[in-house]
């Protein structure tokens, strides 16, 4: 199978997958008890609007008329509308999807930036002091909780030292960008951004950091082991193309893997440290619309949060296929 | 199930690991200490004296500022008085804003973490290890319909469908009558201790599918073997080769996933109530919330002491984790090449 053939099969299967998740979100409006307008309609509602929010959302229709408009709905891009709010559902969830992404990105370059250097350094030193430190900081990472991590951050370098900025963003990556061309100091710029982004990006990124360079070390240690590593060396090539072209090349694969697998971590704890540092994203949206009781706004966020897993790990296997081919021959 | 060549590489593990003493050293004491909580904490935790709030831990001093106001000749005049705040020896971890014991508070948040931790993981492998076997052993269309709903349900960060679920469901607690209380071996501490039911079924219901993808992968391979085979052929029921052959030798994996599951549950319980979506207020990530208000007025320890508690005994699960793992699974990870 060709890589553009694999990319299509991926692609299908994560439609289905995407179909699976509206479904579960759409069911989500019967799982809660009592009446299904009880969980749309605002708590102060009188009994005209519920019935007017009951016949807008079809709920006087049988089950699957209800459904397919859903899906018929969705499809053309339409997620309902908040009537907590007073506001259609999709704009809303749309102009907070870039400070989410900002901060998974940010956290995830945090995290690959130290993690595959520290990982295959504590591999090639084996029972050295450096190797002990990982070891000992991949288990301080992955046994922390990340909003505690950002609170003692705010506590010691906000609070004590007054470096960075410990709530909001008013100062996001396209301005940097725009700064490069426009009226704006370009540094100023780009120190003020990272004032914001840097505590939140290393309180989520700690967790992924700790995670990958275990990954890291162990598959490098696994690799360095095998025959045609040996072979590799025996032929004179020089360490580091040993280490780097080759294993690490191997080790990677699985670690990309787990990536796209904790991506869902990466969300939930994007969630957490929005909370933490009051970021204006999905996640902040998530449970201002639990606790204002707003279900349309918390299905269209779940299920903007669903599909960009789907595709983030359809991502992922394109990567993979390309470190390692024989996955689409499969 | 538990063979002989299991507890010899478990015990010679123990023997070279010191990281795995370590971690049974953290585990039985949180456990200890969460069962014996009545006898362990030095004061009710839920007792408030107003008198005694916000006093630092032993070894540090704390200079609190009082900002009052009075209406003086038709003026109002405000005085800030500084005094400085001792640490007091019966509150060893100082005191919350409302003057409850730290110390208290951080030894009955141990309860709820672990019986989050054990009781959600439980519930977990109970719906996910019976769902995967049979689903890896008959194959077939429940085999696909488990791995679809398996992928759906990946999509979901665990963090974000259990607030979805708890917002949806309502925060429910039981309350449980503590047995050393109710027996009069203590007195003055809460006689009732606040299972967090909604929570405990939540982070069972996001979590099972690892259990089911485990146990379903094992199945997969143990099926084909030739004692299952010959056992089918002596005539046993398919139920009972998979009470007899295929569960015992699918265990071990789920004894070290269980062990992680722990782990993270307990991360995921003390983010939940730290959002404000548990239903006791008996926990480390409840008075982290807390504690975080204060972090600006410089009273640094009300959320950094249950941290810690969540760190070690979160450390302390993993590190007996990875004893298991390394013990029970040689070829897993951790151990590789020559």
């Amino acid at each position: 199978m060709s890589l553009g053939r694999f990319a299509i099969k991926r692609t299908l299967q994560g439609i289905g997958v995407v179909w699976g998740v509206i479904t579960v979100v759409f069911a989500l409006r019967f799982v809660t008890p009592g009446s299904p307008i009880n969980a749309v309609a605002p708590l102060d509602a009188d009994q005209e609007t519920r019935r007017a929010i009951a016949a807008e959302l079809g709920l006087d229709q049988p089950l699957y008329v209800q459904y397919g408009q859903y899906l018929f709905d969705l499809i053309q891009g339409d997620m309902g509308f908040s009537y907590v709010r007073g506001q259609a559902v999709t704009p809303l969830v749309a102009s907070k999807i870039p400070a989410t992404v900002e901060l998974a990105v940010a956290a995830t370059v945090v995290a690959i930036v130290l993690s595959i250097p520290l990982g295959v350094i504590s591999a090639t030193r084996r029972n050295q002091p450096v190797d002990y430190g990982a070891t000992l900081f991949s288990l301080f990472g992955i046994s922390t909780p990340n909003f505690w991590l950002g609170i003692m951050m705010i506590l010691i370098l906000a609070v004590e030292f007054g470096v960075f900025k410990t709530s909001g963003r008013s100062v996001d990556v396209g301005d940097v960008v725009l700064s490069t061309v426009g009226p704006e100091p370009f540094l100023d710029t780009l120190l003020g951004w990272l004032s914001y982004i840097t505590l939140p990006a290393i309180a989520l990124g700690t967790y992924f950091t700790a995670l990958i360079t275990r990954l890291t070390r162990s598959g490098m240690l696994d690799e360095l082991g095998k025959p045609y590593v040996r072979a590799t060396r025996a032929k004179g090539l020089p360490e580091t193309l040993v280490r780097y072209k080759h294993a690490l090349r191997n080790t990677l694969t699985p670690v990309v893997t787990v990536l796209g697998l904790q991506l869902g971590t990466l969300i939930g704890g994007a969630v957490i440290t929005e909370a933490v540092f009051s970021w204006p994203g999905l996640g902040t949206l998530v449970i201002r619309s639990i606790n204002l009781r707003d279900w349309p706004l918390l299905q269209g966020s779940l299920i903007v949060i669903g599909v960009s897993f789907v595709l983030v790990n359809i991502l992922v296997d394109m990567v993979y296929a390309y470190l390692d081919p024989r996955v689409a021959y499969e | 199930m538990v063979s002989e060549r299991v507890i010899r590489n478990l015990k010679s593990e123990f023997r070279t690991s010191a990281l795995a003493k370590l971690g049974l050293v953290l585990v039985v004491g949180v456990v200890l200490v969460a069962v014996f909580a009545p006898f362990v904490a030095p004061h009710n935790p839920t007792a408030q004296n107003l008198g005694e709030s916000q006093l630092p831990p032993l070894g540090f001093t704390e200079t609190k500022e009082t900002t009052t106001s009075e209406m003086e000749d038709g003026e109002v005049v405000t005085r800030t008085v500084q005094e400085r705040v001792e640490a007091d020896a019966a509150h060893p971890l100082g005191t919350d804003g409302l003057g409850r014991d730290m110390l208290s508070r951080v030894v009955y948040g141990a309860r709820t973490s672990l019986a989050v931790g054990v009781l959600g993981t439980l519930f977990a492998a109970l719906v996910g290890v019976p769902v995967g076997l049979i689903a890896g052993y008959y194959r077939g269309k429940l085999d696909d319909g488990l791995m679809r709903f398996a992928d759906v349900s990946l999509a979901f960060p665990s963090l974000v469908l259990a607030i979805a679920l708890i917002g949806l469901w309502g925060r429910v607690a039981v309350p449980v009558p503590d047995p050393f209380v109710v027996a009069g071996l203590v007195s003055d501490m809460p006689e009732r201790f606040t299972l967090p039911g909604t929570v405990i079924i939540v982070v069972g219901l996001v979590n099972w599918v690892w259990f089911a993808r485990i146990a379903r992968g094992e199945a997969l391979s143990l099926r084909d073997q030739e004692y299952v085979k010959a056992s089918r052929a002596l005539g046993a029921s398919h139920g009972r080769v998979i009470r007899r052959h295929v569960l015992p030798n699918a265990i071990t994996p789920i004894i070290v996933l269980g062990t992680v599951q722990v782990a993270a549950i307990i991360l995921l319980e003390s983010s939940l109530s730290f959002l404000g979506f548990s239903g006791t207020t008996l926990s480390w990530g409840f008075d982290i919330a807390q504690g975080r208000d204060y972090i600006s007025s410089g009273q640094w320890w009300i959320a950094t002491v249950p941290g810690l508690a969540i760190m070690l005994s979160v450390i302390g699960v993993n590190l007996l984790g990875d004893w298991l793992r390394d013990a029970l699974d040689p070829g897993i990870e951790g151990e590789g090449g020559v």
